[in-house]
């Protein structure tokens, strides 16, 4: 009861206010700070829904399995710059497990990775950026067209294409000057090597992990019941 | 009087969410220098030897950020030079400084808040957000470094059948490696199901389970909070009032010495020396308490 009088304040007291100091005290473009608190925001109500519907321990389980796995993906593969597993392995698990699962490794992995490398003020957005990219993966998921590879590439590279844009949006806040359509254009285009790295990456650890790993979180679901996505 | 790191992760939190976001928040120079000054001495305290190696990537990327900066943007009246007909200003320079000081003093107040905030401590406090997710770190957290451990026996074995990774073709360290990590996610999955079982037979998600902490929020934590909360509203005020406000283009804004602003100043410098205060503090009582024995 009370969590859900906390939620609720959250949902009706602190946003709006948050909203309204920015609006107010903040108009001179102070974007860096407003966009930290809307990703901050935005990944509450995944949270919430997680907390409200009070999960099953497998569940939990599960789903730290597969944060701690692409936590350990990113260390593994430390030493190439932007060529990582990570948003493979969230997708992967979003695709078998659900929009909700997905998003919350995403999330997770991000976090508990900062943590484990140093928080910054890039963490909220590599929290929504991952969890976002898994929530999609999700709902894909839940049609018939991720089981070919064609599909794997496409959202290979859409997934690289979307990290690399949202985090961007931090770059370019962080430069200070408020959000600049040119500078965004800029940064993107000196980005465009890592960009491709990303889909590069995403786009081999799709075709390699999708099916191994989406058969062992098959045949999970299928032996102990959990996770059921329908 | 106690120690950075012995304060409560409430304090500590609120602490670092105040400064940073003012910090994100003033353009204003004398501001911003107030800032950088504390955070790089905060995170030095801190930090010691791990923060003179980390400084060294600073300068070339605040020249970087001074050159890009009026590239890109050509506002400013005090043009120095013309490339292509599009005017270097001096005002886009420094404005460009400004900000990379600006995200430099962010990156301290972080590496900061990174050796203060433990992982004990953050999700301590992310426990009382979303108990769940919290979980999902706390257990995450753990998982990694046993899948670590786990990955070497998997290794050890595959490596007594013929399959190391770590010599042989490239084809065949690939196909080891593969073969390792499918191995480790199929251990995983099944030990998170036994995990998990386990996990419920001591009741978990029973009602009036009660939870251990180490933290106890104590008069000096009280005081410190109420401390940084006051200060952290005088900012606002004060920004709210517009004394902060200051406008690199078309050109500079004066900077007038008046009370409202020396008032802002003085009450931010307080804010940020406080971790300082707290440290050099201790030291001093660390150091007469040695002496005596």
């Amino acid at each position: 009861m009370s969590k859900k009088v906390i939620s609720l304040i959250i949902f009706f007291v602190i946003i709006p206010i948050g909203i309204l100091i920015g609006a107010t005290l903040l108009e001179d473009g102070k974007y860096n700070l407003i966009s930290m608190f809307v990703m901050v925001f935005a990944c509450i109500p995944f949270f919430l829904s997680f907390e409200r519907r009070k999960p099953d321990a497998r569940e939990v389980l599960i789903i730290a399995v597969m944060s701690a796995i692409t936590v350990a993906g990113r260390a593994a593969f430390a030493f190439i710059p932007a060529f990582k597993p990570m948003t493979a392995l969230v997708a992967i698990t979003g695709f078998k497990l659900g929009p909700e699962a997905g998003f919350l490794t995403g999330a997770v992995s991000a976090v508990t990775s900062n943590i484990l490398f140093g928080q910054g003020p890039w963490t909220p957005f590599q929290m929504f950026t991952l969890g976002i990219l898994g929530y999609i993966a999700g709902l894909l998921g839940k049609t018939k067209w991720m089981e070919s590879k064609i599909s794997l590439l496409f959202y290979g590279i859409f997934s690289g294409i979307m990290y690399s844009m949202l985090m961007d949006i931090w770059t370019v806040l962080s430069l200070g000057n408020g959000f600049s359509w040119i500078v965004y254009g800029s940064k993107i285009i000196t980005a465009i090597p890592f960009t491709i790295t990303y889909m590069i990456s995403n786009v081999i650890f799709l075709w390699l992990l999708t099916k191994p790993i989406g058969d062992k979180l098959e045949r999970l679901k299928i032996k102990y019941g959990v996770m059921q996505t329908t | 009087m106690k120690s950075l790191h012995d304060f409560h992760p409430l304090v500590i939190f609120s602490y670092f969410f105040a400064v940073i976001g003012l910090t994100m928040f003033y353009m204003h120079p004398i501001l911003l220098i107030i800032s950088f000054t504390g955070a790089t001495v905060t995170s030095f305290l801190l930090l010691k030897k791990s923060f003179l190696k980390s400084i060294k990537w600073l300068l070339p990327f605040m020249l970087v950020a001074a050159i890009l900066n009026p590239l890109l943007i050509h506002e400013g009246e005090t043009a120095i030079l013309y490339i292509n007909e599009q005017p270097i200003t001096v005002e886009a320079i420094v404005y460009g400084f400004a900000a990379s000081v600006m995200l430099i003093a962010i990156i301290f107040w972080f590496s900061a808040f990174n050796a203060v905030m433990t992982s004990d401590k953050f999700l301590y406090l992310f426990t009382k957000i979303s108990p769940a997710v919290a979980l999902l770190i706390s257990l995450t957290m753990r998982l990694v470094p046993l899948f670590g451990h786990q990955i070497k026996k998997i290794m050890y074995a595959q490596r007594a059948i013929g399959m190391d990774p770590s010599s042989g073709s490239v084809w065949h360290r690939i196909k080891a490696g593969t073969r390792i990590l499918s191995i480790l996610i199929s251990w995983a999955l099944e030990s998170a199901i036994e995990t998990a079982d386990s996990m419920k037979a001591r009741g978990y998600g029973l009602k009036g389970r009660s939870t251990f902490s180490l933290f106890r929020f104590d008069r000096l934590d009280g005081f410190a909070l109420s401390g940084i909360f006051i200060l952290f509203i005088i900012q606002l005020l004060c920004s709210y009032f517009g004394w902060n406000e200051f406008y690199y283009y078309p050109t500079f804004s004066p900077i007038v010495w008046n009370g409202p602003m020396i008032f802002m100043t003085i009450s931010y410098g307080i804010l940020v020396s406080l971790p300082i205060f707290i440290e050099v503090l201790e030291a001093f009582k660390w150091r007469s308490l040695k002496s005596i024995n």
